[in-house]
C-alpha cells in the first residue's frame, strides 16, 4: 500500500515508517502537522493515511480537522486516526459523514503489528474500524435507550464486533458461533434498528452508526 | 509595672497624654511631620502638574505615574515616622502589582489606590500641621515667659515683649505666672489631641486598607494560584504525552515487530537484535523522562527536608552553592515545597548570571521563614514584570510571601524571600 503518515513525535514517526517499510508498504510521505498532511494527501493520493489527532500548532485536534476536510474534498480518501486517548466526541465527528474508509485506533494497538496492519488494510478497503475502547466509551455515552435497548445481550455483542469492523466469519470465530447464527443475529439487529434491506445503503455501516449514536 | 510600656494603650485613657517622654515624641512628630508633609505635598503636586501639562506629549502619563509613585513613597515616609515617633504601627499596603508592558505599567501606577490615599493623607494632614504649629507653638511661646515673669519683674521690672505681658504690681505678675503654668500644662494635652487626630489619619489612609484590601488580595492570589496549578497540570500532561508515552508506544511497536519475527518460520536474528536494542533504548529513555517529570512534580529528596533536597540539587545540577538551613522545626509541607522550588530557581539564576559561588540560607526570622540567596556576580538583577524573579514573587504571593531584591550594578546580589510561618 502507498501510505502517508502524519505524526509530530519524531520517535513515533520514524517507528511507523520503519514498521510499514519492514512489512513491504511504501510510505510516500511522513509529515508533522495538519497543514503538511493536507498538501501531502492532495499530492500523493495514498491508499490510506495514518494520522495523529494531536499535532501542532494547536496541539488539540489538528489531525481530526484535517481528516474531516480531506474526506469532504476527496471522497473515498481513507484515513486511520491514531491517538493516545479516546475522545468519543472525536469519533462521532469522524463518523458523521457515514462514508466508511475511516478508522480510529489507540496508539497502543501498534504493539500487535499484524492486527494494526490488518486494520489499516480494512480502512484502505473502505471499512470502518474502531478501537474496542472507542466503542466501549461510545456505547457508554449513547446509553441504553431507544431501539438499542431492545437488543439482546448476544446481539449487542455481535453489534459491538461489527462496530470494530469485523466480518461475519470473524465474529463467528470470535464468539464461537456458527456462521449461520451470526447471520441470524445480524438480520435481527437490522430489523430491531429499523433498517430494511435496500440497494444503496450499507446496512452494516448504518447499524454501527446507529449503535454509536453518530 | 509590667514593663510592656508603650505597647499597651488602654482605651479609656486615650485622652491622657502619658509620660513626658511620650509628649516629647509626639512633639517631635508634630515638628518633623509638620515640615515634611507640606513639603511632600508641594513636591508631588508640582510633579503632577508638570505631568498634566505634558500630557498632550504622551510623556505626561509617565510623569503622572511617577507622581503617584511619589505619593506612595511620601506615604511610606510618614508611615515610618509614625511608627518611630507615634508608635503607630500599621500594615503597609501591598506593592503595586505590575505586569509586563509599558501601558500596563502606567495603568497600574496611575491607578495605584494607595498612592492616591497617601495624597489624601497629605492634604488632610495640612490643617493638623497648621494647628500644631499655631496652637501648641503659641501656648509654649506664651507659657515660658509668663511663668518666668515674676522673677524678671523682680529684678528688671517692666513688661515682656511677647503677648503684652505686663503688670504694675508684683502680685499681679504672679497671676501671669499662674496663666503660664496653665498654658504649659495644656501643651501636652493639645499635642496629644493633635497626635490622636494624626493617628486616625495614618490608620485610615496609610495602612493596607484592612479587610477589603485583604479580600481583594486574596481573590487575586487565589486566581493566580489556580491558574498556576492548571498550567502545571497541562505541562505535565504534555510532557507525558510527548515523552514517556511516545517512548513506550515506540517500544511496544518494536517489540511487537520482534515478537512476530520470532514467531515466523525463518528468523532474521540480526533484525530482531536491532529491534530489541531499539526497544531497550526507548525503555531507558522513558525511565529518564518519567524520573525527570516526577522530580519536577515533587522531588523525593524533599521528604528529608530542605537541607538535604537543596544540597542534592546543587550537587546534581553542578551549581557551586553552599546551603545552610537553620530552622527550629520543619515548616508545613506546602510551604517547604514552595520554598524549595523558589530556592532552586534562585540558585539556577545565580549560577547562570553570576558564575560565582552562591550562598543559600534558610532561617526563621521573627514569625517568618526567610530564604536568601546571594552571590558575588555582576548584579543588576531586578523584579521586572514578566521576568523570572517576578514569576517567583507571583508564586510566593498566595502564601503571603514577599520577595526582595538587592542587586546594585557590580554586585553583590541578594534575593530574599520571606514567608510567614503558621503559628
Amino acid at each position: 500500500m502507498r501510505i502517508v503518515i502524519a505524526e509530530d513525535s519524531t520517535i513515533l514517526r520514524h517507528g511507523l515508517v520503519e514498521l510499514l517499510g519492514l512489512r513491504g508498504h511504501e510510505v510516500v510521505a511522513a509529515v508533522k502537522d495538519g497543514e503538511q498532511l493536507r498538501t501531502a494527501v492532495h499530492e500523493h493520493r495514498p491508499d490510506v493515511s495514518v494520522v495523529d489527532i494531536r499535532m501542532p500548532p494547536s496541539h488539540t485536534d489538528e489531525g481530526l480537522r484535517a481528516t474531516i476536510d480531506l474526506r469532504a474534498q476527496l471522497p473515498g480518501c481513507a484515513i486511520l486516526l491514531f491517538s493516545q486517548y479516546v475522545e468519543t466526541n472525536y469519533a462521532q465527528q469522524l463518523l458523521a459523514d457515514q462514508a466508511g474508509g475511516v478508522g480510529y485506533l489507540l496508539k497502543d494497538r501498534v504493539a500487535e503489528v499484524s492486527d494494526f496492519l490488518d486494520a489499516l488494510r480494512r480502512v484502505a478497503g473502505g471499512e470502518t474500524v474502531l478501537d474496542p475502547e472507542v466503542v466501549r466509551q461510545l456505547f457508554a455515552a449513547t446509553g441504553r435507550s431507544g431501539p438499542l435497548a431492545e437488543l439482546t445481550a448476544r446481539e449487542r455483542e455481535v453489534l459491538d464486533l461489527m462496530a470494530q469492523g469485523r466480518s461475519n466469519s470473524a465474529i463467528a470465530t470470535g464468539l464461537f458461533l456458527s456462521a449461520g447464527s451470526v447471520e441470524k443475529y445480524v438480520t435481527s439487529i437490522f430489523t430491531k434498528l429499523g433498517l430494511p434491506p435496500s440497494e444503496g445503503d450499507n446496512r452494516r455501516v448504518l447499524a454501527v452508526l446507529r449503535y454509536l449514536g453518530a | 509595672m509590667t514593663g510592656r510600656g508603650a505597647a499597651t494603650e488602654v482605651p479609656h485613657r486615650v485622652w491622657w497624654p502619658g509620660p513626658p517622654r511620650r509628649t516629647a515624641r509626639e512633639t517631635g512628630w508634630l515638628v518633623v511631620a509638620g515640615v515634611a508633609s507640606p513639603l511632600a505635598l508641594a513636591t508631588v503636586i508640582a510633579v503632577f502638574t508638570v505631568g498634566v501639562a505634558l500630557s498632550p506629549l504622551g510623556l505626561g502619563v509617565l510623569v503622572i505615574a511617577g507622581a503617584v509613585r511619589g505619593m506612595r513613597v511620601a506615604g511610606a515616609l510618614h508611615r515610618w515616622l509614625a511608627a518611630v515617633l507615634l508608635r503607630e504601627q500599621v500594615r503597609p499596603p501591598a506593592p503595586v502589582h505590575l505586569r509586563p508592558g509599558l501601558w500596563r505599567w502606567v495603568v497600574a501606577r496611575v491607578g495605584d489606590r494607595h498612592g492616591w490615599r497617601a495624597l489624601a493623607y497629605l492634604v488632610l494632614r495640612l490643617p493638623v500641621a497648621f494647628a500644631g504649629f499655631a496652637v501648641a507653638g503659641s501656648l509654649a511661646v506664651f507659657g515660658v515667659p509668663a511663668v518666668t515673669y515674676p522673677v524678671v519683674w523682680f529684678f528688671a521690672g517692666g513688661s515682656l515683649p511677647v503677648y503684652d505681658i505686663f503688670s504694675r504690681t508684683w502680685p499681679g505678675t504672679l497671676l501671669w505666672a499662674v496663666g503660664g503654668v496653665v498654658a504649659l500644662a495644656a501643651v501636652p494635652w493639645i499635642v496629644h489631641a493633635l497626635a490622636f487626630a494624626d493617628r486616625q489619619l495614618v490608620r485610615f489612609l496609610l495602612s493596607d486598607g484592612g479587610l477589603l484590601q485583604r479580600l481583594r488580595f486574596l481573590e487575586e492570589t487565589r486566581a493566580t494560584a489556580l491558574d498556576d496549578a492548571a498550567q502545571q497540570l497541562r505541562r505535565i500532561e504534555r510532557d507525558l504525552h510527548d515523552g514517556a508515552q511516545a517512548q513506550l508506544v515506540a517500544m511496544a511497536m518494536k517489540l511487537g515487530l520482534a515478537k512476530e519475527e520470532l514467531a515466523g518460520a525463518d528468523i532474521d536474528l540480526d533484525q530482531v537484535r536491532t529491534l530489541v536494542d531499539a526497544a531497550h533504548g526507548n525503555a531507558k529513555q522513558a525511565l529518564v523522562e518519567l524520573r525527570d517529570l516526577a522530580r519536577g512534580i515533587h522531588p523525593a529528596a524533599l521528604d528529608k527536608g530542605l537541607d538535604v533536597s537543596l544540597s542534592t540539587v546543587a550537587t546534581s545540577a553542578g551549581i557551586d552553592a553552599t546551603v545552610s538551613v537553620d530552622l527550629p522545626r520543619r515548616p508545613p509541607p506546602t510551604l517547604e515545597t514552595i520554598v524549595y522550588f523558589a530556592a532552586v530557581e534562585l540558585m539556577t539564576n545565580a549560577a547562570k548570571h553570576s558564575g560565582s559561588p552562591c550562598l543559600v540560607r534558610i532561617e526563621e526570622y521573627g514569625e517568618a521563614l526567610r530564604l536568601s540567596v546571594s552571590d558575588h556576580g555582576p548584579g543588576g538583577a531586578g523584579i521586572m514584570p514578566g521576568g523570572g524573579l517576578a514569576g517567583i514573587a507571583e508564586r510566593l504571593r498566595p502564601v503571603d510571601g514577599e520577595l526582595r531584591v538587592s542587586s546594585p550594578p557590580g554586585g553583590p546580589t541578594m534575593v530574599t524571600a520571606e514567608l510567614p510561618l503558621p503559628r
